[in-house]
């Protein structure tokens, strides 16, 4: 269909693509590839630790062009059957041609509408909140509604469980289908609660393998179609039949999805450029190979387990810059922070990595992943809240103001990357009985948020 | 070739990640009556600390840390047999049986740990990634392994860690394998609360537990530890 390979030539693909093992993707092929394209587009030592967000829109345009030279030279790794799957350059233009540009994710009047968008496009990114965090059964509900609840929040994901009714969740086994269809139901019900029935979601992110989103994804009562159904698959540019497990069962059910894979800066792309060129491949492959409706430009570092450090940064800046001005895709951004909920260094390290990614050009960002995800509650609605503000309010701002913004939160946290404070729980940063934040917890919000307003984003004053 | 000629290009085809040369040089070290522990001490923990230091400086990545790891391997391949009892005694050697445990696709951190803990010239055994429980023990088993690695970076695959420890009680066979477990979700407590023996906060910090956890045995410590070994802390609230 559209010139693109349609999910049963891909299928066929996994079977009898090139043969290549893991161990050769993973130490040669990856490495060698994009050491050799960031070469032949002169492209290395591009990153500009001291200017963390690119405002040299021509090299973004170069970046494009390396990514998508990337994306046909490498395809993806089939990791079940060591095969690759490879697309012509006419399937891959087919399949961003026909990309969608724009989409209604929810129902009625609670759904939002995802766009594709340039750099410093008023039209805001939207903010889906927020991420895995594993977040007990006991609070569950709460956190939840709570997130739901916040205005400017525009999707809800919100955090991931690991029991039902007491019982240990163990992927791949029934309980995890059974998981995903009670995690399903719970999630309507929080959006239900909060008034907002027709919210979008993004689904089901307790899903480890495709039998938790078989659980989940288009059961009545669970996440709908007009959810995304979040379909994440391994670093470097590896997929799986799980990964296609889900994209079938998406298909199947007449949904959309969300597929996206992190470029790793240290990782087998090596330096923030090879780790730009390869993220703007895995995303643009993603259009042709899985069907995908939005997603796409992660980065990560595995040095930090971060990306707002400075390379980070960097990356994000050029990646989104490179998607948005060269196609028309739904393309998505994560902003990794690390400190923990009641920590002023948490929101500061949102306001850096979602300014750049909403001014950079991406269409949808999810977060936060607060306490870099490790700790079971250590999550927020305030800071799902700050997300969703920075992430409209700094979606028109020239990048060179972000720039600038940026150059002035880095100071404040980046010495803690590596050991940062993780904070307190939910439970210690919000009063239980009225469902609102600490006042220290609060205080520390209204500090870090004029802050940033007198460093340029354009919230609105507490 | 002189002694410090054999040394430099050992050195050299290890930083390189050149499998070939590196067992080449190694081969010719030995055959020229260099001292074995003097081979690895002049030449491979060197070039494996200047290949870990580019890494973290950013100038080295994965691949090259990966490959670098091959190469020692490939070279202490020929040393280890020429070490004499007494000084193997007194060397930490094992082998580690490592993978990312069922329900998790992620293996940057476990590349990571094997690559560090083959340049020290401990031999691993590395199951991928999605292993089932039992098939760490069998391998384990098979190998003759000296300890058991988990990695993960997914919340709902963390109740296989208690899996593979309860199925090593459950078989009378906890006490043959030290087990340790790391990545993304884990932490001391759970490390604790599942009776794991050694937890590190990243993957040169789970390379330093297998560490001590070699020497340990070596003193005649078995599994399970009472308290588990832990480096690197997670501070909050």
């Amino acid at each position: 269909m559209h010139g693109k390979p349609d999910i049963l030539e891909v299928l066929s693909r996994t079977q009898t693509g090139e043969y290549c093992t893991q161990k050769e993707w993973d130490t040669k092929r990856i490495p060698l590839t994009i050491r050799s394209i960031l070469k032949e587009h002169d492209l290395q030592k591009t990153c500009d630790i001291d200017n963390p967000v690119n405002t040299d829109l021509e090299l973004a345009d170069k970046f494009f062009a390396a990514g998508y030279q990337a994306a046909l030279e490498l395809g993806y790794l089939c990791t079940d059957t060591e095969r690759i799957v490879s697309v012509s350059q006419e399937e891959l233009d087919n399949a961003l041609k026909f990309a969608p540009s724009e989409i209604t994710v929810g129902e009625g009047k609670d759904a939002t509408v995802i766009k594709a968008r340039t750099p410093s496009d008023p039209y805001p990114m939207k903010a889906a909140t927020s991420l895995g965090i594993t977040i007990s059964e006991e609070v569950y509900p709460t956190i939840a509604y709570l997130i739901a609840s916040e205005p400017e929040v525009d999707i809800l994901e919100a955090g991931s469980l690991t029991t039902i009714r007491g019982h240990e969740v163990l992927s791949g086994t029934p309980i995890e289908t059974l998981m995903g269809y009670e995690h399903g139901i719970m999630h309507r019900e929080a959006r239900r609660k909060a008034g907002r029935e027709g919210m979008g979601a993004i689904g089901c992110i307790s899903a480890v393998t495709e039998f938790g989103q078989f659980g989940a994804y288009g059961t009545p009562g669970a996440f709908r179609p007009s959810d995304l159904a979040l379909i994440l698959f391994p670093s470097e540019m590896k997929i799986d039949y799980r990964t296609l497990h889900k994209v079938v069962h998406t298909l199947n059910m007449g949904g959309i999805m969300k597929c996206d894979s992190p470029g790793m800066i240290g990782g087998m792309p090596g330096p923030a450029e090879g780790a730009a060129v390869s993220s703007i491949a895995c995303a643009l492959l993603s259009y042709a190979i899985l069907q995908n409706h939005v997603g796409g430009g992660e980065i990560y570092d595995v040095r930090y387990l971060s990306n707002v450090n400075r390379e980070g940064l960097w990356a994000l800046s050029v990646v989104f810059q490179a998607l948005s001005r060269n196609t028309h895709t739904l393309c998505h951004g994560i902003a990794n922070q690390v400190s923990g909920p009641g920590t002023e260094n948490l929101l500061r390290e949102i306001a850096a990595g979602v300014s750049v990614l909403a001014a950079s050009g991406s269409s949808l960002t999810t977060g936060p992943r607060s306490a870099g995800g490790k700790l079971t509650d250590f999550v927020t609605p305030l800071e799902c809240r700050f997300v969703a503000e920075v992430s409209h309010a700094a979606s028109a701002m020239e990048l060179e103001a972000v720039n600038d913004v940026v150059k002035a939160l880095l100071p404040k946290y980046e010495d803690s990357i590596k050991e940062p404070d993780l904070g307190v729980p939910f439970q210690k940063a919000y009063n239980l009985d009225t469902l609102e934040p600490t006042p220290e917890w609060e205080g520390a919000y209204r500090s870090v948020k004029q802050e940033c307003i007198d460093l340029g984003i354009p919230l609105s004053a507490y | 070739m002189g002694a410090q000629d054999l040394l430099e290009g050992l050195k050299q085809a290890v930083v390189e990640g050149d499998e070939d040369a590196a067992a080449s040089f190694a081969e010719q070290a030995i055959g020229a009556e260099l001292a074995p522990l003097e081979i690895i001490k002049g030449a491979i923990n060197p070039a494996m600390d200047d290949v870990g230091q580019a890494f973290e400086d950013g100038e080295a990545f994965l691949p090259e840390l990966i490959l670098a790891g091959d190469a020692a391997r490939a070279a202490l391949d020929y040393i280890i047999p020429s070490i004499s009892a007494d000084d193997l005694e007194g060397s930490v050697q094992g082998t580690v049986v490592i993978g990312t445990i069922f329900g998790d696709a992620h293996d940057i951190g476990k590349n990571i740990v094997s690559a560090i803990l083959a340049a020290h010239g401990i031999k691993i055994v590395d199951l991928g990634i999605n292993v089932p429980p039992k098939a760490y023990i069998e391998a384990a088993l098979k190998e003759e392994a000296d300890i058991i690695a988990i990695s993960s970076l997914i919340t709902t695959s963390l109740p296989y860690h208690r899996e593979v420890i309860n199925t090593l009680r459950d078989r009378g066979e906890r006490e043959k394998f030290f087990v340790i477990v790391g990545g993304g979700p884990v932490t001391p407590e759970w490390t604790a609360e599942i009776g794991a023996d050694g937890y590190g906060r990243d993957a040169r910090d789970a390379a330093v537990v297998c560490q001590q956890l070699l020497a340990g045995r070596a003193e005649g410590k078995t599994a399970p530890l009472p308290e588990p070994v832990t480096v690197g802390a997670l501070e909050h609230g």
